[in-house]
């Protein structure tokens, strides 16, 4: 949150509702669809990224499971939508927990390496995997039902939607802000000491790592449905690059960073898409390289700083959390609460 | 306007659902031609892999079918109106689905042509067959576009893993090459180019002595490439199913191994002008694969081909002129139809037969929106052939259409 003042928060929250119930006024009902997906997302991974001091390289994989699993279960049981979406984040969880255990004990570069070959390995499944995939035709036709009703109109879909991903906020926020959260950021901050007051740092990894696949299932099952089809894109290495991307552009560790970077993502790659313009990498690529190097907290990082100078007071935060093994920052005490 | 409404009807009915559903649909008033003009939109790789063989390219084509038409019928011309838009789908499925349904609700789409690579095809497919509007796929080779993932509203225009598969395989195998040796990638696209050239060269009389699967994408063949000559019996033609960066190092391997001098021909699978133009005619000297359409084939194609060199300084590729073709089709049924409404102009295309600079013999098949059309079995010139730039190609001989294209799935229901 911005503002460190309690009176500020609800004013804060209910902005972001507000802003949520508009979105598809104000922008093309699929994009804000898009938006809220991605954004889940990246509060996912941020969770693991900015809270637990993992980042992680193949998130694509439980996203991209997510999507497909809920499109089959949508396709094939004709189950309302919302099951399909929960299923495929339960998918994405379980996916994770093998993944996880064999991943949390390395640190740093390590442990990015080990999940990009990960997600790469669900890639190869899914690409080989014809007759429940349908390989780079991509699992077509996924239907948008909910009792009956058809949600085939993106307009509705996005309001059909928004109450899972509010569901996946809540779950990031409550995570983060309990005792639980509270270990995963002595962790974080410094591992050996949390092991020597007893915490097993590789078990809370565990539990982050799978909380935050579930999420990211949450988000790309919902993502599937709503587009109405999974296609490898959503399992490919790109996807993982990108919500990293987003979370890095937000600013690491500050939860909603993650959901500002998305946005920008999802518009500017949008609004270029039509411009008739040749080179978006390079558009994007350089915006992000200018973030990066002014903006080192993100920009939601960045603001913060300049809403609230210097805390002294109660409340400290530190400096987004770093993954092991790259340069750390000055380090601080407590968590973000 | 649209959102003020849509706002006022969600305060109205308090957020029921059933409020705003008459919003984004809409449209079905009783006008000839909606929105008093017609719009064309080209949905295309413009910036990844696919962008140098169609692209912004395909986007001049669809302009210039748009002026010759206007040239054609004057001011008899039932739209007098057209505009042309484009959006760059960078190859992603996503954003296919999402440009797709905004170029029909927002840009006011009438049609929406090209879109390659089959799952962004076939994602835009579910689209037009949402919103009841026209989809013409140019740029995207699978066979489930005309299989069972077909629909009223979609047509499938130019050519598909079917045709380059039968057509390479059986011609080549008929002018005596028996034995095969056929490397494809293992996807899905390489995986059903295979099954369809087995088939076909079997129907030839011809063997496939054996087909091995290389990992996609890949840059060494060399296990392939000197395995070849060893094979017993040894193979005449070496087949590859490789597309793109990965035909290109494939093509280069063989060059470097020697295989032609070694009495193994190549032939390929899918093979677009650009990619002899970027790789040089000599690295390709002799490759036999099907073309669609080539520029230099007849005067007719010739001057057409000057035309767009004109406007996009360069030849045209098959989906440039495949692009012009649909679009003047689709213009030609809307005049004939007197209105630009989808389900009309879709009777006026089903079944239809014409002859155009892209499309001879060609028949718009109404049980499966196939367009089916005369190609040929072309090979690739060596450069001291070569008589100017993008000269490239020699086509061997014709391949009529009912023999092009397979006949219709008994799994597509429209």
């Amino acid at each position: 949150m911005i503002a460190s003042r309690p009176a500020a928060r609800p004013l804060l929250l209910a902005t972001g509702l507000l802003l949520a119930l508009a979105l598809p006024w104000m922008v093309y009902p699929p994009v804000a669809l898009d938006i809220a997906c991605w954004a889940l997302f990246a509060a996912a991974l941020d969770l693991l990224l900015g809270f637990t001091g993992l980042l992680s390289f193949g998130h694509a994989a439980f996203w991209g499971t997510s999507a497909y699993v809920a499109g089959l279960i949508a396709l094939r049981s004709g189950l309302p939508f919302p099951v399909a979406v929960l299923g495929g984040a339960a998918s994405a969880a379980l996916l994770a927990l093998p993944i996880g255990y064999l991943s949390v004990r390395l640190r740093g570069i390590y442990f990015a390496m080990v999940t990009l070959a990960f997600a790469q390995m669900v890639y190869f499944v899914v690409n080989q995997w014809r007759g429940l995939t349908g390989g780079e035709n991509g699992l077509q036709g996924v239907p948008r039902e909910l009792f009956g009703l058809d949600l085939s109109d993106s307009f509705l879909f996005y309001y059909a939607g928004l109450p899972l991903v509010l569901l996946g906020f809540l779950a990031v926020w409550r995570i983060v802000r309990s005792p639980f959260g509270r270990v995963l950021a002595s962790i974080r901050d410094n591992p050996a000491r949390a092991q020597a007051l007893g915490y097993p740092v590789d078990r809370y990894r565990l539990l982050a790592f799978v909380l935050s696949a579930a999420l990211s299932g949450l988000a790309g099952g919902l993502f599937a449905v709503g587009h109405g089809f999974a296609s490898l894109e959503n399992v490919y290495w790109t996807t993982s690059g990108q919500v990293v991307m987003m979370v890095v552009l937000g600013g690491i560790g500050t939860l909603w960073g993650g959901v500002l970077g998305a946005a920008l993502v999802v518009l500017l790659n949008d609004y270029l898409v039509t411009s008739g313009f040749e080179g978006i990498g390079i558009v994007t690529g350089a915006i992000f390289v200018i973030i990066v190097l002014v903006f080192r907290r993100g920009v939601w990082g960045t603001a913060r700083d300049l809403v609230r100078p210097r805390s002294g007071g109660g409340r400290r935060d530190r400096p987004p959390g770093e993954a092991d093994g790259t340069p750390a920052r000055p380090q601080g005490v407590g968590s973000p609460v | 306007m649209r959102a003020l409404g849509r706002a006022a009807a969600l305060v109205a009915a308090g957020a029921t659902i059933a409020g705003c559903a008459g919003g984004p649909g809409g449209g079905g008033s009783g006008e000839k031609i909606s929105d008093g003009k017609v719009v064309l939109a080209v949905l295309n790789d413009q910036s990844a892999i696919y962008a140098d063989l169609s692209g912004k390219s395909s986007v001049t084509a669809v302009q210039m079918a748009v002026d010759d038409y206007k040239a054609r019928y004057g001011g008899k011309a039932v739209v007098k109106d057209i505009e042309v838009v484009s959006a760059d789908h960078q190859n992603k499925p996503e954003v296919a689905n999402s440009k797709a349904q905004e170029l029909y609700d927002r840009q006011k789409a009438d049609v929406i042509l090209d879109v390659p690579s089959s799952a962004a095809a076939l994602a835009v497919a579910g689209v037009a067959k949402g919103k009841k509007k026209i989809f013409m796929d140019i740029g995207a080779a699978t066979t489930e576009l005309e299989g069972a993932q077909c629909n009223k509203y979609t047509f499938h225009y130019g050519y598909n893993t079917w045709m380059l598969a039968h057509g390479t395989g059986a011609t080549v195998t008929e002018d005596g090459s028996k034995n095969w040796y056929i490397v494809y990638p293992d996807y899905a696209f390489g995986q059903d180019m295979q099954k369809n050239f087995t088939a076909a060269v079997k129907d030839a009389g011809g063997t496939v002595i054996q087909a091995d699967p290389a990992p996609f994408p890949n840059d060494n063949f060399s296990t392939f490439l000197l395995k070849a000559p060893g094979l017993d019996p040894k193979p005449q033609v070496l087949g590859t199913m490789q597309a793109g960066g990965d035909l290109v190092n494939l093509v280069k391997q063989y060059n470097e191994y020697k295989l032609r001098d070694k009495g193994i021909g190549l032939a390929v699978g899918l093979m677009f002008i650009t990619d002899i133009h970027s790789l040089g005619p000599d690295a390709l000297a002799g490759t036999k694969f099907t073309d669609a359409w080539y520029w230099n084939a007849t005067p007719e194609n010739r001057a057409w081909a000057d035309k767009f060199q004109a406007k996009a300084g360069k030849r045209p590729s098959f989906p440039n002129a495949a692009n012009y073709s649909a679009a003047t089709q689709y213009l030609e049924a809307v005049q004939r139809a007197g209105t630009d409404g989808a389900d009309a102009v879709v009777g006026q295309l089903e079944g239809h037969t014409f002859e155009d600079v892209f499309a001879k013999n060609a028949t718009i098949r109404a049980q499966d929106h196939l367009l089916t059309h005369d190609v040929s079995l072309a090979q690739v010139k060596p450069s001291s052939e070569v008589t100017e730039p993008w000269d490239y190609e020699k086509v061997l001989k014709p391949i009529p259409a009912d023999k092009a294209f397979q006949p219709a799935s008994p799994a597509c229901k429209l």
